[in-house]
C-alpha cells in the first residue's frame, strides 16, 4: 500500500516537473516595456537597464528578419549576466525563431573540422517555415483502459478507443503514449487529435454529448462537436524546420535517424547548395518562407583566428542569421596568434559587431537576484539570512551566493529547520571556500603542496 | 503528361522470381513504381509507389495494390493500430478490382458502398456506425473515367467483406497491352546495371 503510495507521489512529480532548474532558468524575456524601455525588476532580469534596452533593438531588428548577418557582442566581467540576457532573448523570440546556442569550445571536435561545426551551427539558426502533409488522428475517446503489470514496475501497456460520428477504432498503446495521456489527463469524452509522425495529442474540448455529465469540470471546458468521416485524416500543417534538418535528411539514405542519433558527420558541400537551390526555389513560388533566426556563441574568445576569419566571411551572404557573442576577457591575445587584441578578438571582427557593455551588478540588484533564485528553487529564506547573503555577494561573487542558496537549504532542512537562517548561511560559508578565500589559503599553505620543491618561478599560466 | 506517356518514358527493370514477374519503374520526377504479377494468370498482385518527402531524402513505399508483408519496425513506444481493427487491402483479379476488408464481424446488410464522382471516391459505409472508409480508385483516375455505381457488388464471407468494380473495358485493353510489352522485357533487362 505504501509502496503504492510513494509510486503515485512520484507520477505527480514526473507531471508537474520534468524541467531541472539551471542557472537561468528564472529567466522568461527580457523585461522590456512596449516602447523597449528596460523595467528595473521583471521577467526574471535585474538592472543591467542600458543592456537590456540595447539587447531589446537588436530583438526587434530578429523579429523583422530583413536583416541578414548582423553580429553584436556582449562584453562584460563574469557574473554580470551576459548569458541571462543571451537566454532573455530566447525566450523572448518564442517557440517558432531558431535559437542556436553554443560555447565557443565546442567546436573543437576531432570528427569535425573547426568550420564545418560553425557552418553547422549557422545552418541550425535558420529555419525555413513550410507546409507539410501529415497524418492526423482525430476523434472522441469512448475508453481509455491502462493495465498496470501486477508486479508494480515493468512496461504498461492500454487500449485507447477512439470514434467519429461514422466509425470506431482500437489503438494499442505503448509506453510514450500512455505516459503523454496521462500528462494531457485525457479522459472518455475527450475529443483529442493525434499527430501520428511525432505522437503529440492535443486536447480540443469535451464531446457535446457528454455536456450533462455532472463531472467535476471547470468553467474553462470547451465543448466540441464529435468529428466526422475517418478517424485519420491528412491535414496540411505548417512547421519551421532548420536547414541543417534538411541537411541531413539528404545527406544519406537513412536520413533523418541521424538527426536523433546526433551523429551527423561532416556534409558535403554539393549537398547545401542544392539545398540552398531548392529552398530558394521554394521561396520563389512561395511554398516556403525564410525564418532567419539566432547563433550565440558563448565564450567567443576561446575561438581561434580561423574561425574568426570564416566568421567574417559567412556573416557576408545573405542566408546568415544574426550572431550574437559574449565574452569576458578585457585585452589579451587571439587565439591561434601572438597578437594582442580587445575581447581577443581581430579588429576587423569587432569593426563589424555592435557592443553590449554590461557593468557589475549594485547591491539591491544582487538582493533582488538572490530571492529570485530562492524563489525559483522553492527555498524559504529569513530576511536577516538574505541581507548576510547579499554581503557575501557583494564580497566575492554573484554565482558563489547562489550556490550558497541551495546548500544552505539543505542544511536548514537537516536541522528541520522551517527557512534558511543567518546560522545556516554562516555554516556553509564556513564549509565552502569561495575563490577569494582559496586563493588566500593557497598563498600561505603553498609550501606544503606536492611539486612545489620544483620552485615556482614561472608565475604566469598560459590560459588562452 | 499521360500517365502511360509517363510510363514510356520511365526506366523499367525487370526481373522473374518466385513465380511472379516484377517490374520496377523509375519515373523523370524520382518517383518510383514496383509492380509484380503472376506469371501464370497475369494478375496484378502488388504494385508499390514511393515518392520523396517533401523536405527530401528517402519515402517509404506506399502500397496501392497488396499489403506490406515485411516485419516492419512497429513502433513499440508510440500509437499502434490494434490487430482485431479491420484492415483494407485491396487484391485484383482478372477482370474486377477487388478490396477486402478484414476483420469485419457484421452481416451483409451493414455495408453500403456508394460512389462520389465529384471527389472521386467511393465511400464504404455502416449502418451500426463501426467502419467507414473512403478510397480512391487510381487505375480510373489515371485513365480519366467515371466511377460507376453500378460495377460494384458486395458480398460477405469469413469476416471478410469483399469488395468488386467491373473493369471498364479500357481498363482490361490496357492491361493487355502491358502485359504484351512486359513479355517482349527479358529477365533482368533494361538499364540495370549487374553490380
Amino acid at each position: 500500500m505504501a509502496a503504492s503510495a510513494a509510486q503515485k507521489v512520484q507520477e505527480i512529480r514526473e507531471v508537474t516537473r520534468i524541467e531541472r532548474i539551471g542557472a537561468h532558468s528564472h529567466i522568461r524575456g527580457l523585461g522590456l516595456d512596449d516602447a523597449l524601455d528596460a523595467r528595473n525588476v521583471s521577467q526574471g532580469m535585474v538592472g543591467q537597464v542600458t543592456a537590456r534596452r540595447a539587447a531589446g533593438i537588436i530583438l526587434e531588428m530578429i523579429k523583422d528578419g530583413k536583416i541578414a548577418g548582423r553580429a553584436c557582442l556582449i562584453a562584460g566581467q563574469p557574473g554580470t549576466g551576459k548569458t541571462a540576457i543571451a537566454m532573455g532573448m530566447a525566450q523572448a523570440l518564442g517557440q517558432d525563431t531558431p535559437f542556436t546556442a553554443m560555447a565557443g569550445s565546442e567546436i573543437f571536435s576531432l570528427e569535425m573540422s573547426k568550420t564545418e561545426a560553425l557552418t553547422q551551427a549557422f545552418r541550425k539558426s535558420i529555419g525555413v517555415r513550410i507546409k507539410e502533409e501529415t497524418e492526423i488522428i482525430e476523434g472522441e475517446v469512448v475508453e481509455i483502459q491502462i493495465d498496470r503489470p501486477a508486479a508494480g514496475t515493468g512496461a504498461k501497456v492500454g487500449k485507447l478507443t477512439l470514434k467519429t460520428t461514422e466509425m470506431e477504432t482500437i489503438y494499442d498503446l505503448g509506453q510514450k503514449m500512455i505516459e503523454s495521456l496521462t500528462k494531457e489527463k485525457v479522459q472518455a469524452g475527450d475529443i483529442i487529435t493525434i499527430d501520428k509522425a511525432t505522437g503529440k495529442i492535443t486536447r480540443l474540448g469535451r464531446s457535446f454529448t457528454r455536456a450533462r455529465d455532472y463531472d467535476a469540470m471547470g468553467p474553462q471546458t470547451k465543448f466540441v462537436q464529435c468529428p466526422e468521416g475517418e478517424l485519420q485524416k491528412r491535414k496540411e500543417v505548417v512547421h519551421t524546420v532548420s536547414l541543417h534538418e534538411i541537411d541531413v535528411i539528404n545527406s544519406r539514405t537513412q536520413g533523418f535517424l541521424a538527426l536523433f542519433s546526433g551523429d551527423t558527420g561532416e556534409i558535403k558541400s554539393e549537398v547545401r547548395e542544392q539545398i540552398n537551390a531548392k529552398v530558394a526555389e521554394w521561396r520563389e513560388e512561395g511554398k516556403a518562407e525564410i525564418v532567419p533566426g539566432v547563433l550565440f556563441i558563448d565564450e567567443v574568445h576561446m575561438l581561434d583566428i580561423e574561425c574568426f576569419s570564416y566568421l567574417n566571411r559567412a556573416l557576408e551572404t545573405d542566408m546568415a542569421p544574426v550572431l550574437i557573442m559574449a565574452t569576458n576577457r578585457g585585452i589579451t591575445r587571439i587565439r591561434g596568434t601572438n597578437y594582442q587584441s580587445p575581447h581577443g578578438i581581430p579588429i576587423d571582427l569587432l569593426d563589424r559587431l555592435l557592443i553590449i557593455a554590461t557593468t557589475p551588478y549594485e547591491e539591491k540588484e544582487v538582493k533582488q537576484i538572490l530571492k529570485i533564485r530562492c524563489e525559483e528553487e522553492d527555498v524559504e529564506m529569513s530576511d536577516d539570512a538574505l541581507t548576510v547573503l547579499t554581503r557575501i555577494g557583494m564580497e566575492t561573487s554573484l554565482r558563489y551566493s547562489i550556490q550558497i542558496i541551495t546548500s544552505a537549504n539543505l542544511v536548514c532542512r537537516k536541522r528541520k529547520g522551517a527557512e534558511v537562517n543567518v546560522d545556516d548561511i554562516k555554516r556553509v560559508y564556513a564549509l565552502f571556500l569561495d575563490e577569494s578565500r582559496s586563493t588566500q589559503f593557497l598563498k600561505e599553505y603553498q609550501q606544503e603542496f606536492m611539486f612545489n620543491e620544483l620552485g615556482g618561478d614561472k608565475e604566469e599560466m598560459d590560459v588562452s | 503528361m499521360s500517365f502511360l506517356e509517363n510510363l514510356k518514358t520511365s526506366q523499367k527493370t525487370c526481373i522473374v522470381q518466385d513465380g511472379r514477374r516484377k517490374i520496377h519503374f523509375i519515373f523523370k520526377d524520382k518517383t518510383e513504381l514496383a509492380e509484380e504479377y503472376d506469371l501464370k494468370t497475369d494478375v496484378l498482385l502488388v504494385r508499390k509507389w514511393k515518392k520523396s518527402g517533401r523536405l527530401g531524402g528517402e519515402g517509404k513505399w506506399q502500397f496501392e495494390v497488396g499489403e506490406d508483408l515485411s516485419p516492419g519496425s512497429s513502433l513499440t513506444e508510440g500509437l499502434m493500430e490494434s490487430s482485431t481493427n479491420p484492415v483494407f487491402v485491396r487484391k485484383d483479379g482478372k477482370d474486377v478490382f477487388q478490396w477486402r476488408i478484414r476483420n469485419l464481424p457484421y452481416p451483409l446488410e451493414t455495408y453500403n458502398v456508394t460512389v462520389d464522382n465529384e471527389q472521386r471516391t467511393a465511400i464504404i459505409r455502416t449502418t451500426n456506425k463501426k467502419y467507414y472508409k473512403k478510397f480512391t480508385i487510381d487505375d480510373l483516375d489515371r485513365h480519366n473515367l467515371p466511377l460507376e455505381q453500378e460495377r460494384i457488388v458486395l458480398s460477405h464471407s469469413n469476416n471478410t467483406l469483399i469488395i468488386k468494380y467491373k473493369k471498364p473495358t479500357e481498363i482490361l485493353q490496357h492491361e493487355k497491352c502491358m502485359q504484351d510489352e512486359f513479355k517482349k522485357m527479358k529477365d533482368g533487362d533494361v538499364g540495370c546495371n549487374p553490380s
